[in-house]
């Protein structure tokens, strides 16, 4: 079965004024850029895909995730992977166990010898007990995407997430974040404010304005 | 960088030197002071070699060893106690908006001197306190007092309740400061949420998370918790066990004995003191190198859900009971000191009076006007010493280094009642009689690390780039600190003000000894009334204590509101006069 991510009819409401409206569905291996200067509720569209939308904001429409209707379930109930433009790794665990946190319970040899062969797939033979800190920022941005994809998400959420590596880097971190989403047959969803970016995922972009629409919810 | 060479510059840099020797000095020639009569060495009663009879009658002591244990195990589990229901409710609470209302609270018991708190809950669990009040008769058939042995009761079970409520607030407003940093508290909420992407119940996530990371900023906060409560003497005094109490009662009682031959046996049970309370701060960290080690590999074993919904439940229950409790207690006390005849098992007096308050405050001239005098002048000294201090840190462009931030609390790790007897000893070789002099030391030993702790993050968090443009403007060091920074941290020092006159109003111990009994505050004769007969003006008193540290604090939110009122009104006046002329 084809993988997929549907928003249908959403409309997110700031207090009464309607900021967003979306209507898409995203199947597996295909990237939606979403794209639109701040303000135009980005964010805002992030926050109610992951089900943290904050108050003072309303939601109307529903999201299906493979055929099941997730729009009320928690955050943590929703398999849904979040990549930031910071790597957030967490500085009280080393490379392995950031990764080993994210993976799914399990015998415990598996896991490890699972880690340790994606690190290598990343060119990261050698780091998994290395400090996240002392990584650099493009490997720090690799083990950021091993600990989402081997959570096994069933879609992935990008939120800016090239926008603080620097031009050469960014290419290449982009190339492999692209690459793997297909490999998984991953619905994505990307939201940037840089058009190469949206131009190098090869799917639809939706634009985003910041004026405010007439009607009222 | 190259210094000015000025006055100011010059005096300003021996500051933090002279913050450190007031602060070293006093402790460690204070213990010295009991480790010499420790050791049989009392000059002053003609004895002049050193033995070890202090220990062994010491040990010989009818009870010694339920003391040790009632000290240990009370601050022990109190602060168990404190630091889990801390992290329970952060956990439960923590992207809640509930999570700021109960700091709200929460936050002002954290000025409730010691003694006052233990008053209201002693008010609250004797025998015909507030709780017995609302479950008779319907529910208990009680028509006269129980019989139990609340408070004072042998199980320390009452002190426990005392420290664990009184500890709480602060360990809890410690971790929402750091939470508050900014770098610090976005990244842990990013991280949280991170976790919760990732399938994590929102529980699971804080103690996987979030709780390795905010830890290390808990620690001195859990560590000076714990010093404090294995040798606290007002909530023991109040609430806890009388034969024996607590080794911290007993020694204060051997020192203030009549009988001049105790103070070897006291002396010695301070050095005892001091190697409980280290051995107590060794354990926790123990117990956390421990913890540490054996949690580890639950931490990346996958597990997401562990029982979180159910936990959630018992925090919200036990936020309710803990308000409550603190609710009740608050009433009774205000209950009681308008209280006229107050029949048992009724719930309210049967009738108001104000004669309590009006006989109280006639007694009260005298201690008042100390405990006012003697909180501003410490205070006071200790503002502009830190200031002085963290203006040296900026001038020299270096932050204090670990040792000495860590000699600064000093006075907050180390039992006072170890040290203040030998300070009052030294106070007597270097010829200090005075004894208003000589309290007012003695609190500044306690008020200084609050006020550095309250003043140094603002400080340290000033743009420096005023500083630099106030200067290429030709304006003299002396005039950047008094005109640019200082008016920008109004609010901040206020703040620290208040909670430095908050800590001096509560000081029990450092009043009591270095003004050899002479010097009465509202907190000495508070406690000395708690044992008393008049429970009304007991009330009275402690709810005094209560009310002098609120309306510093609210004098500390007020004035900044004022001042910039008028600035803006100044301002206002300004700009329209210019617009009016032609």
């Amino acid at each position: 079965m084809q993988s997929s991510l549907n928003i249908k009819q959403l409309t997110i409401c700031r207090e009464s004024t309607p900021l967003l409206s979306i209507n898409e569905c995203i199947t597996g291996g295909e990237v939606l850029s979403i794209m639109g200067p701040s303000g135009s509720g980005k964010s805002t569209l992030l926050n109610w895909l992951t089900g943290m939308l904050p108050h003072g904001f309303s939601a109307k429409g529903s999201l299906f995730l493979n055929e099941q209707n997730i729009t009320q379930l928690a955050s943590h109930q929703r398999h849904v992977g979040l990549l930031y433009q910071d790597p957030l790794l967490f500085p009280h665990l080393n490379v392995a166990d950031n990764i080993a946190f994210a993976m799914p319970k399990g015998n415990k040899k598996q896991r490890i010898e699972k880690i340790n062969d994606s690190l290598k797939q990343l060119g990261l033979e050698g780091m998994a007990a290395r400090h996240p800190q002392s990584l650099s920022g493009g490997q720090q941005a690799r083990v950021a995407l091993l600990r989402v994809l081997l959570s096994e998400p069933k879609a992935i959420l990008l939120d800016e997430p090239f926008s603080k590596l620097d031009a050469t880097l960014r290419e290449d971190t982009r190339e492999l974040v692209f690459a793997q989403i297909r490999q998984h047959q991953l619905p994505a969803l990307m939201v940037t404010h840089d058009i190469s970016d949206a131009h190098a995922a090869a799917g639809k972009i939706i634009t985003l304005s910041a004026d405010e629409q007439e009607t009222r919810c | 960088m190259i210094q000015p060479r000025d006055l100011f510059t010059q005096s300003i840099q021996l500051s933090p030197a002279l913050l450190m020797a007031l602060l070293v000095i006093p402790v460690v020639g204070g213990l010295i002071g009991v480790l010499l009569p420790a050791f049989g060495y009392i000059p002053a009663l003609d004895k002049t070699t050193f033995t070890l009879s202090g220990f062994y009658s010491l040990f010989n002591t009818a009870g010694f060893g339920t003391m040790l244990l009632l000290s240990a195990v009370s601050s022990l589990v109190s602060t168990l106690l404190a630091f889990t229901i801390t992290v329970l409710i952060l956990a439960c609470y923590f992207n809640s908006p509930w999570l700021y209302r109960i700091q709200r609270l929460l936050g002002p018991i954290l000025v409730i001197p010691h003694a006052a708190a233990a008053i209201a809950i002693s008010f609250l669990i004797t025998p015909s306190g507030m709780m017995s009040r609302l479950f008779s008769p319907w529910l208990t058939q009680w028509q006269s007092p129980a019989d139990w042995l609340l408070p004072h009761d042998p199980w320390a079970i009452s002190m426990i309740l005392g420290l664990t409520l009184k500890e709480l607030p602060f360990l809890l407003l410690m971790a929402l400061g750091a939470l508050a940093q900014a770098d610090l508290g976005e990244k842990l909420r990013a991280q949280h949420k991170v976790a919760m992407s990732l399938g994590y119940c929102p529980m699971t996530a804080f103690f996987k998370v979030v709780l390795p990371n905010l830890y290390p900023f808990l620690r001195l906060p859990i560590l000076a918790v714990l010093a404090y409560a294995s040798a606290s003497v007002e909530i023991p005094l109040i609430l806890g066990p009388n034969a024996p109490p607590t080794l911290a009662v007993a020694i204060m009682q051997w020192f203030n004995d009549v009988d001049l031959t105790l103070r070897i046996q006291a002396s010695a049970g301070a050095i005892m003191q001091l190697l409980l309370t280290m051995t107590l701060l060794l354990s926790w960290w123990l117990l956390e190198k421990l913890i540490k080690r054996f949690s580890y590999n639950s931490l990346i074993n996958g597990r997401r859900e562990y029982a979180g919904q159910l936990i959630m439940r018992f925090t919200q229950l036990l936020t309710v009971i803990l308000l409550t409790v603190i609710m009740l207690s608050l009433i009774g006390l205000i209950l009681w000191s308008f209280a006229g005849y107050w029949r048992f098992p009724d719930a309210l007096p049967s009738q108001f009076v104000l004669l309590h308050w009006q006989h109280a405050l006639q007694h009260m001239q005298t201690p008042l006007l100390n405990t006012i005098t003697i909180g501003f002048i410490a205070t006071f000294v200790a503002v502009i010493l830190t200031l002085s201090t963290l203006e040296a840190e900026q001038l020299r462009a270096r932050n204090l280094s670990n040792f000495a931030s860590l000699l600064i609390y000093l006075p907050m790790l180390i039992p006072s009642i170890a040290f203040l007897f030998g300070l009052v000893w030294l106070q007597e070789q270097v010829g200090s009689h005075h004894a208003y002099f000589n309290v007012i030391f003695g609190h500044l030993l306690f008020v200084l690390p609050y006020v550095f702790l309250s003043l140094a993050s603002s400080y340290r968090r000033l743009d420096p780039r005023f500083s630099y443009l106030a200067a290429s403007l030709g304006v003299t060091p002396s005039k950047v600190f008094l005109r640019v920074k200082l008016p920008q941290l109004l609010a901040p020092i206020l703040i620290a003000f208040a909670l430095g006159l908050a800590v001096s109003f509560s000081q029990y111990l450092p009043t009591l000894l270095s003004g050899g009994g002479r010097i009465n505050t509202i907190t000495t004769e508070a406690v000395a009334l708690a044992g008393g007969a008049s429970r009304r003006v007991s009330a009275v008193y402690a709810l005094m204590q209560m009310l002098l540290p609120a309306m510093a604090f609210l004098l500390a939110w007020f004035i900044p509101k004022l001042v910039f009122t008028k600035q803006n009104a100044a301002h206002y006046v300004s700009t329209s006069s210019t617009k009016t002329t032609p």
